[in-house]
C-alpha cells in the first residue's frame, strides 16, 4: 500500500503535482482554536507563502507539518506519507527530505559552523564519510557566500550571517522540501531582500518546493508563486500577489498597506 | 475545591518533574546512545568544576578545622581534632558542600543552557534533524551530573583533609602519617559508603532539575534567567532532602 | 580532534584520581577493619558482652590485631564471641592467652582485649576456644560503688546513734557543766607540789649522811680512812697490774703477725699466697712456657721454610758459606 503512494508520489513530483496536502486541520492550545479546518496544498516546485498576522498560527501549521506538534485531527501528507501516523524512526526519515528553516535561525551555540553544518549530515545519514561530510559542508557554504566562517562559532557572526548558515544547514541534506518560519524577520530591509534573493536562487538550483511563512510583503512580493491568507485558523483567501492586491477585500488589504 | 495558585502550581510542578525524571529512565536505557555527547558532558560538568570543588573544600576543611580546635582543647580532646574533622569532612560536609556547589555552578548552566536552547528552537532543530534531543540533551547530562558529582566529592574531600592536615599544624605539630592514621583509624564503611551512595543521588538531582527547568523553560531571556535560578534553588533544596532521607535511611540500617 | 583527545585524557585522569582516592580509602579502613588479607577465626565465650557488637577491634597487648565476626548466643548464660584476627599472630599468640572485654576510654567503644599469660604454652590454632577473664565493667563498679554507700551508710547511722547517746547522757553532761571541778582539780595539783617539796628534803638529808661517812666521821669511817693501808694496798695492785700489761703487749704484737699473714692470704697477695693458694699461676706460667717452646718452633720451622725459598736461598747459602768459613778459620785457630 505504502509503495504504491510512493510510485504516486514520485509520479506526482514527476508531472508536477502536489507534493504536500493538508486538509482538515485542527489544532489548540487550550481553548484558543489556532488551526480550524485549515486546508492547503504544495505544487511540486511551487513557492508558497502563507501569510498571516503574528499569533494567527502559521508557525504552528509548518511545525505541524514537519512533526514537532501533533495536531488534534486533520490529514498531513507529505511526499505521499501521512506524518500523523508515523512512527519515529520512519518520521525521521521523512525529515531528512524536509528542510526547515527556524525563525531564530536554531544555530547551536556550543558547536563552530562546521559542526552546526555536519550534525544534520551525521545524523540523518549514518553511513557517510567524513570527505563527504567535508565537501558537503564545503559545497553548502559556498552556496551562502560563507565558506571562511567555516571554523567560527555562531556568536562571532552577525545576524544576516546566521541567517544564512541556517540555510546552508537547512539545504545540506538537498531536501526536496523546504519549510522557511519568518526568514526576514530581525533583519534589516536590505539583508531581507539578500536572504530572499538567496533563497530563489537555490531554489532554482536543488529544483526544490517550499513554503515560506511570513508577514513582510517585500518578501512575499519577491518569492511567491501563490499566497495563502491565514485568519482565524483557516484558508481565508488565495492567489498570486497581484491577484490579492487586486482583491478588494479590507481584511486583505490591510496586509498591502 | 479551588486550591492556591501557588500550591496547585507547585504540585503541577512535582508531577512533570516526576515525569521527566520517569522519562529520563525510559530514554536512558535505550539506543541510540550518546556516547560522544555523554563524554563531552562529564568533561564539562566533572573536569571543568573540579578546580572550584578543590578551592572550597580546601577552605572548608582548613576553616572548620581551625573553628573546631577551640572547643576540643576546652574539652581537653584536641588530640582528636582530625579524627573529629575526618568524620565530620567524609561523613556529611564534603558530600553535602560538594554538591551544593555543584548546584550552583552546573544546575545553572545546565538550566540556562537548555533554557536558551529551548528558547532559540534549537531543540526543536535536533528533533527535526533526526536526534532525540531528550537522549541527547538530558540523558547525557544527567548520566553526567550523576557519575561525575561522586568523582567531585572523592576529590573534594581528599582536598578537604589535605586543607584540614594544614590546619592542623598552624597550631601544633602533627605529622602527616600520624594525622592519616587518626582520619583512617575513626572512619568505617558506614562513613564513607553511604557518603558515598547519597552522593549519585545529589548529582542525578541536581542534573534532572537543572534540565527539567530548562527544558520546560519559559519563552524569552527572562524565563532562561528563571530557569536558571529555580534550577539552583530547587536542586538545593532537594540536595537536602535527600540527605535528610539518607540519613533516615543510614540510621535503619544501622549504619551509623 | 586533537583537542578532543586531550580532553577525554584530562577526563580520564579526573575520574580516575577520584575512584582513586575511594578506592584508597575504603583500603586504609578495610585494612584496620582487618576485612582484607588473610585472618583466621578465635573464640572465646563471656557471661555478658557488655553491648559488644561486630565490628568492634579486638586487641593483642593493646595492638589492633583484628575485629569481632560475629556474637553467638549459646545459652542464656553463656554467649561466644568469634573474632577474626590477623595470620601474623598465629605465630605470637598462645593458647593460654587472656580474653578480656574492656572500653576504649571510659564512655568508648568497647574492645576485646587479647593478653598474655607470660606461662611457655603452644601457638594458638585456628578456631581455639581461649579462655576468657571477666573484667570490671562500669556495671560492676558501679554496683561496688553502691555497697560501699550502704555501708558508709551503716556508719553514718551508728555514728549519729552515739553521738546521740553522748547528747542524751546527763551523767557525763552533769561533770562537764560542774564549775567546781576545775578548781578542785587545781587544789589537787597544788597537793601534790607540796608532796613533792617534801620528797626534796628528806633526799637532801640523806646525801648529808652518807657525805659524813665518807669523811669518816665515826668508826666505820676510821676504818675506810687510814691512809698508809691505802697506800700499800695500791702498790700492790699496781705491780699485779704492770706484769698483766706486758703480757698484754705480747699477745698483741703475736696477734698483728698472725693478722698480717692472714690478710695476705685471704687477698692474694704476696709470696705466701702463691705458693700456698694459685695453682692457676703455676698453669699460666707453665702455659706460657708451652708457648714459647711453641713459638721457638715455629719459628724455626719458618727459618727453615725461608731457607727453602729461592728468594732467600742466596742469603742462607751466604750465612751457611760464612759459618763454614768460621769454623774453618776455628780448626786453623786450633
Amino acid at each position: 500500500m505504502r509503495e504504491q503512494t510512493l510510485i504516486q508520489a514520485e509520479k506526482e513530483k514527476e508531472t508536477g503535482r502536489d507534493v504536500m496536502v493538508v486538509k482538515h486541520l485542527f489544532k489548540s492550545f487550550g481553548s484558543n482554536k489556532v488551526l480550524n479546518d485549515f486546508n492547503l496544498t504544495l505544487g511540486n516546485g511551487e513557492n508558497l507563502v502563507v501569510l498571516g498576522k503574528s499569533g494567527s498560527g502559521k508557525s504552528v501549521l509548518i511545525k505541524c507539518i514537519i512533526g514537532l506538534l501533533t495536531p488534534e485531527s486533520g490529514i498531513i501528507e507529505v511526499l505521499g506519507q501521512q506524518i500523523t501516523d508515523l512512527d519515529h524512526d520512519e518520521l525521521d526519515k521523512v525529515r531528512a527530505k524536509i528542510g526547515f528553516l527556524f525563525q531564530s535561525n536554531a544555530l547551536y551555540d556550543s558547536m563552530t559552523v562546521r559542526q552546526n553544518l555536519e550534525f544534520p549530515l551525521r545524523r540523518h545519514w549514518m553511513q557517510v564519510t567524513q570527505q563527504e561530510v567535508d565537501q558537503l559542508v564545503q559545497e553548502a557554504l559556498e552556496d551562502v557566500g560563507l565558506a571562511h566562517t567555516i571554523n567560527m562559532m555562531p556568536a562571532e557572526l552577525s545576524g544576516g550571517m546566521r541567517k544564512r548558515i541556517a540555510l546552508a544547514r537547512t539545504l545540506i541534506l538537498k531536501p526536496e522540501i523546504i519549510l522557511y518560519d519568518e526568514p526576514t524577520t530581525g533583519l534589516d530591509p536590505i539583508t531581507g531582500k539578500e536572504i530572499i534573493q538567496l533563497i530563489m536562487t537555490i531554489q532554482k538550483k536543488y529544483r526544490s518546493s517550499s513554503v515560506i511563512i511570513s508577514h513582510d510583503m517585500n518578501c512575499v512580493r519577491l518569492a511567491a508563486d501563490r499566497i495563502v491568507v491565514l485568519i482565524d485558523g483557516r484558508c481565508y483567501a488565495q492567489g498570486t500577489y497581484d491577484e490579492l492586491k487586486r482583491n478588494g477585500d479590507p481584511v486583505i488589504h490591510q496586509f498591502f498597506e | 475545591m479551588e486550591l492556591p495558585v501557588k500550591t496547585s502550581e507547585f504540585l503541577k510542578q512535582t508531577g512533570e518533574a516526576s515525569a521527566f525524571a520517569g522519562r529520563f529512565f525510559k530514554e536512558a536505557f535505550r539506543p541510540r546512545y550518546e556516547i560522544a555527547e555523554f563524554t563531552r558532558q562529564c568533561f564539562v560538568i566533572g573536569y571543568k568544576s573540579f578546580p572550584l570543588i578543590g578551592l572550597t573544600g580546601f577552605i572548608m576543611g582548613l576553616v572548620l578545622t581551625i573553628q573546631l580546635r577551640p572547643s576540643l582543647i576546652e574539652y581537653g580532646v584536641e588530640s582528636q581534632l582530625p579524627a573529629m574533622v575526618g568524620i565530620a569532612i567524609v561523613r556529611e560536609i564534603g558530600p553535602v558542600i560538594t554538591a551544593l556547589i555543584f548546584a550552583g555552578k552546573i544546575g545553572s548552566s545546565i538550566g540556562a543552557e537548555l533554557g536558551s536552547m529551548k528558547v532559540t528552537e534549537q531543540i526543536d532543530a535536533m528533533e527535526v534533524s533526526g536526534t532525540n534531543p531528550f537522549k541527547y540533551l538530558v540523558v547525557t547530562r544527567v548520566l553526567a551530573a550523576t557519575l561525575m558529582l561522586p568523582v567531585l566529592v572523592m576529590l573534594g574531600d581528599a582536598i578537604s583533609l589535605f586543607g584540614s592536615y594544614l590546619g592542623v599544624n598552624i597550631r601544633g605539630v602533627t605529622s602527616f602519617n600520624l594525622f592519616y592514621t587518626q582520619v583512617f583509624d575513626v572512619l568505617a564503611f558506614g562513613d564513607v559508603l553511604p557518603a558515598f551512595i547519597k552522593s549519585f543521588f545529589f548529582g542525578f538531582a541536581v542534573g534532572i532539575i537543572g534540565c527539567y527547568k530548562g527544558y520546560y523553560s519559559a519563552k524569552g531571556t527572562e524565563g532562561v534567567g528563571q530557569s536558571a535560578n529555580s534550577a539552583v534553588v530547587v536542586s538545593s533544596i532537594v540536595i537536602f532532602i535527600i540527605d535528610l532521607v539518607v540519613v533516615q535511611i543510614t540510621d535503619l540500617l544501622n549504619l551509623n | 580532534m586533537a583537542k578532543k583527545t586531550v580532553n577525554t585524557i584530562k577526563l580520564g585522569v579526573f575520574v580516575l584520581s577520584g575512584l582513586l582516592f575511594l578506592i584508597v580509602m575504603l583500603y586504609m579502613i578495610g585494612k584496620n577493619r582487618n576485612l582484607f588479607g588473610p585472618a583466621f577465626v578465635l573464640k572465646a565465650q563471656f557471661e555478658n558482652v557488655q553491648g559488644l557488637v561486630p565490628g568492634n577491634n579486638v586487641r593483642f597487648s593493646g595492638i589492633q590485631v583484628g575485629t569481632v565476626k560475629r556474637i553467638n548466643i549459646i545459652n542464656d548464660t553463656l554467649i561466644e564471641v568469634v573474632m577474626l584476627v590477623d595470620d601474623k599472630m598465629q605465630q605470637i599468640m598462645r593458647n593460654n592467652a587472656i580474653v578480656a572485654i574492656g572500653s576504649e576510654g571510659l564512655m568508648g567503644n568497647k574492645v576485646v582485649n587479647i593478653s598474655p599469660a607470660r606461662s611457655p604454652a603452644p601457638f594458638v590454632t585456628k578456631g581455639e576456644l581461649l579462655s576468657s577473664r571477666k573484667v570490671l565493667n562500669t556495671d560492676d563498679m558501679l554496683q561496688t560503688l553502691s555497697k560501699t554507700n550502704q555501708d558508709i551508710a551503716v556508719v553514718a547511722a551508728q555514728l549519729k546513734i552515739a553521738v546521740q547517746r553522748v547528747n542524751n547522757s546527763a551523767a557525763l553532761w552533769a561533770i562537764l557543766n560542774d564549775e567546781t571541778l576545775p578548781q578542785n582539780l587545781r587544789s589537787a595539783a597544788a597537793n601534790v607540789q607540796q608532796a613533792t617539796a617534801r620528797a626534796a628534803i628528806v633526799a637532801s638529808d640523806l646525801q648529808s649522811i652518807i657525805g659524813s661517812v665518807k669523811n669518816g666521821k665515826g668508826s666505820l669511817g676510821a676504818v675506810l680512812t687510814d691512809t698508809s693501808f691505802a697506800v700499800s694496798l695500791h702498790d700492790a695492785i699496781e705491780k699485779i697490774k704492770g706484769v698483766g700489761d706486758k703480757a698484754d703487749e705480747l699477745a698483741v704484737s703475736l696477734n698483728s703477725v698472725i693478722t698480717g699473714v692472714k690478710q695476705d692470704y685471704n687477698t692474694g697477695r704476696g709470696p705466701v699466697n702463691a705458693l700456698f693458694k694459685d695453682s692457676s699461676m703455676v698453669v699460666s706460667i707453665s702455659k706460657s712456657l708451652d708457648n714459647i717452646q711453641k713459638g721457638t718452633d715455629a719459628f724455626n720451622q719458618n727459618m727453615e721454610a725461608l731457607k727453602h725459598n729461592f728468594l732467600f736461598r742466596g742469603y742462607f747459602r751466604k750465612l751457611e758459606k760464612q759459618k763454614s768459613k768460621e769454623n774453618r778459620q776455628g780448626f786453623a785457630a786450633q
